[in-house]
């Protein structure tokens, strides 16, 4: 199993290369591609297992799409073939139509995602976030363990809890609602008009939720090991203490005492 | 008009100063945000003094002001200063009530200003330094700074022309701040310690920031902070006019190189890297600001760094040490952990950086940790981890992720409960890893782990 990283050395902030380290750790046999702003990425080789972006800077954002507007055509196919993708943070909108800042077009991206980014220059929105995924069809909601169970000790295909946090400048517009990721319960949805976050296209997946987003997530991640990287049966790493700290959070941001926004 | 309402608004902060004092709040910022709700040009109107310092970045701002305001008292001088209140507008706002008379007089020549580095667009507009020292710019709260890119390019556009910057030039990122503004560089030509891989988990100056190349390291501190080159198309550090040289951990001195090639030896205060970076950069001001060398030296003889950021106290074998470790923000927290853990003898380790006003308000956000080189604990001498607090779970997780067995992590829900958990087996060094906003807390558990310690004393 090959994971191809794009450009940790610039699409590493708050943490989310941390999933990276996680997939590892639950997936020991999987190697790690790092691919670099001026390398050919692995997969205009070969169909990576894999391809994972997470946050950069502005700047980051424009090396970026420079970085793989050559490979653009190949991007386009490689969704189309179903390879997966994992974009946290704002890799997605690496991925989108543009990107506007307080009304000024920045960057032409790669229209690979059908919206548009927006966002203020100074302004941080900041909330936890608390959501649902719902998986598909025929897939078990959690990912069965190795003990036969799922995640959250239930079984059946129950939507998937989904926490985490959201930091960012703006949100993405488009007409997104068929190819939602995420339903939002609390906290910031891809704008503030709509209750989706995220969106998926065929085994692309893209949250604006950073960091460590598949740690504090043990069940979706079991369900995206065993369904999307098809690893059935994958024992997560750390998962009791992964288990505890999801809960934990789950019911802390369940109560409605809890702020959300910062 | 306008005069008048700055008056009120001057008045109304005495007095409020007053109040607070007879009723016994603590309110270190609230006379500034009277004076700017009355009167929202307040900063710009008070008097200034002729001249005006200020200390901003993202680590030890803190410590080199207080270092800065500490020189200038042992030579004699009373400077204005916001070490009692906040770096944002409002405690500086706070400082220039205290620091004028209630004609509008003002009591200081000089100023020796703590400012925020996020807030420089409500502070620069009004106080506009001679000099503004940046120490550093790294990560730090994720929700609130962004990255430290996106500081620079915020005091890049607020920068006012005028000042003059000491900048330090082992950090590519502070450097370049404000490029078309009058500078001077200090940093460390070269320590004992150093590396040219990064160890780090964050190093944010990876790429060349002219032509987005992967940049080479001489001489790399930690994280992004060394020297470096650009193998692509020749950009590299800037040459320092202040450099400090062969640091002597055992005499606890330094030597730093001027421009013109004198060298002359100064005491350190403190041997972690972070600090030595310090006393450079306090003796760059200084120089800067025309201090003899020997003048200098004799100053820093008599200062020390405020022990609300590192004290130790001794307990027949036990030693307690406060180390503050900033809450939410990574890169001074692998700081603290690097220096901990690179210190010898057999240690235990309170973990108890949670931010408590975020965990009041909402809950914290923790994605900082995974930026944090918890890897640094996992060595043999550090013989137990407890994680406490409210976001002890997600410590314990990230200890694990970093590969600690859990025989080396214990728990404790509550901070107060952490010192029961220590195992006090031998000669140990206990540190208490602190955020900004639980000092006090710290010290309570202090307290408890001498309670503990003389307990088990008794028991055996």
């Amino acid at each position: 199993m090959k994971i191809e990283v794009l450009f940790p050395e610039i699409c590493n902030l708050y943490g989310d290369l941390a999933n990276v380290r996680y997939l590892k750790a639950c997936l020991p046999e999987a190697e790690i591609v790092e691919t670099s702003l001026k390398d050919e990425p692995l997969f205009a080789r070969e169909r990576p297992d894999l391809i994972y972006m997470g946050t950069t800077t502005e700047r980051g954002q424009l090396l970026a799409i420079e970085a793989l507007r050559p490979y653009r055509e190949m991007l386009e196919a490689a969704i189309e073939e179903g390879v997966n993708f994992l974009l946290t943070g704002n890799a997605g909108e690496i991925f989108a139509r543009e990107i506007v800042e307080e009304g000024e077009k920045v960057a032409d991206g790669l229209c690979l995602l059908d919206f548009s980014a927006r966002r203020k220059a100074r302004k941080r929105y900041n909330s936890l976030y608390l959501g649902e995924f719902i998986p598909p069809e025929g897939a078990s909601a959690a990912g069965e363990n190795a003990a036969g169970e799922n995640a959250a000790g239930a079984s059946g295909s129950e939507p998937l809890k989904i926490v985490g946090f959201k930091t960012v400048f703006g949100f993405g517009y488009g007409d997104l609602a068929d190819q939602a990721l995420f339903t939002t319960e609390r906290g910031y949805a891809m704008n503030p008009d709509v209750k989706y976050e995220g969106i998926r296209r065929g085994n692309l997946f893209f949250t604006y939720i950073i960091g460590p987003f598949l740690i504090l997530n043990p069940p979706f991640t079991r369900w995206f090991i065993a369904h999307v990287l098809g690893k059935t049966g994958t024992e997560l790493a750390y998962e009791e203490a992964a288990m505890d700290a999801y809960l934990t959070r789950l019911k802390e941001y369940s109560d409605p005492n809890t702020g959300f926004t910062y | 008009m306008k005069r008048l309402r700055f008056y009120l608004a001057l008045w109304a902060a005495k007095l409020s100063i007053i109040a607070l004092k007879i009723t016994r709040h603590n309110g270190t910022n609230f006379p500034g945000i009277v004076a700017l709700k009355i009167c929202p040009d307040f900063l710009w109107q008070v008097k200034k003094p002729a001249r005006v310092i200020g200390i901003t970045g993202t680590n030890g701002k803190t410590t080199v002001c207080n270092l800065a305001i500490d020189m200038f008292k042992a030579d004699g001088i009373a400077v204005l200063n916001n070490s009692l209140g906040s770096n944002i507008h409002t405690g500086l706002a706070t400082s220039f009530v205290l620091g004028t008379g209630i004609f509008g007089g003002l009591k200081y020549d000089t100023a020796v200003l703590e400012m925020d580095e996020r807030s420089a667009p409500l502070t620069f507009p009004a106080i506009k330094p001679d000099w503004l020292l940046i120490n550093n710019l790294t990560r730090d709260s994720i929700m609130r700074n962004g990255h430290p890119e996106y500081i620079a390019r915020i005091l890049t556009e607020e920068m006012p022309s005028a000042t003059k910057l000491l900048l330090n030039g082992d950090d590519l990122i502070a450097s370049s701040i404000a490029p078309d503004n009058e500078r001077k560089y200090f940093g460390i030509k070269s320590l004992d310690t150093d590396v040219t891989d990064c160890i780090n988990l964050v190093n944010d100056l990876r790429i060349c920031p002219r032509c987005s190349s992967l940049l080479k390291y001489t001489q790399r501190r930690y994280h992004h902070i060394g020297k470096a080159y650009c193998p692509t198309c020749g950009f590299k550090s800037p040459q320092c006019d202040y450099e400090g040289q062969n640091a002597d951990l055992e005499q606890m001195t330094i030597e730093i190189a001027e421009r013109d090639g004198s060298v002359f030896c100064y005491r350190l205060l403190n041997d972690s890297v972070f600090n030595i970076y310090n006393v450079v950069a306090i003796v760059a001001l200084f120089r800067e600001l025309c201090y003899s060398r020997e003048r200098i030296a004799e100053l820093l003889q008599k200062i020390e760094i405020v022990k609300s950021r590192f004290d130790v106290k001794e307990l027949g074998d036990f030693r307690i040490i406060k180390q503050m470790s900033k809450d939410r923000n990574s890169l001074g927290t692998s700081r603290a952990f690097d220096y901990v853990s690179g210190r010898p003898g057999d240690k235990e380790l309170i973990l108890m950086m949670n931010n408590l006003s975020d965990s009041r308000h909402w809950s914290e956000n923790v994605c900082w940790l995974y930026d944090a080189d918890f890897e640094f604990l996992n060595r043999e001498n550090i013989k137990n981890i407890v994680v406490t607090g409210p976001r002890a779970k997600d410590y314990y997780l990230r200890l694990k992720m970093a590969g600690i067995d859990d025989s080396r992590i214990s728990f404790a829900e509550h901070e107060l409960d952490a010192p029961g958990k220590l195992k006090l087996a031998g000669k140990t060094d206990i540190y208490i890893l602190y955020g900004t906003d639980s000092i006090t807390l710290c010290n309570q558990v202090a307290a408890r782990i001498e309670n503990e310690i003389r307990e088990r004393g008794e028991r055996a």
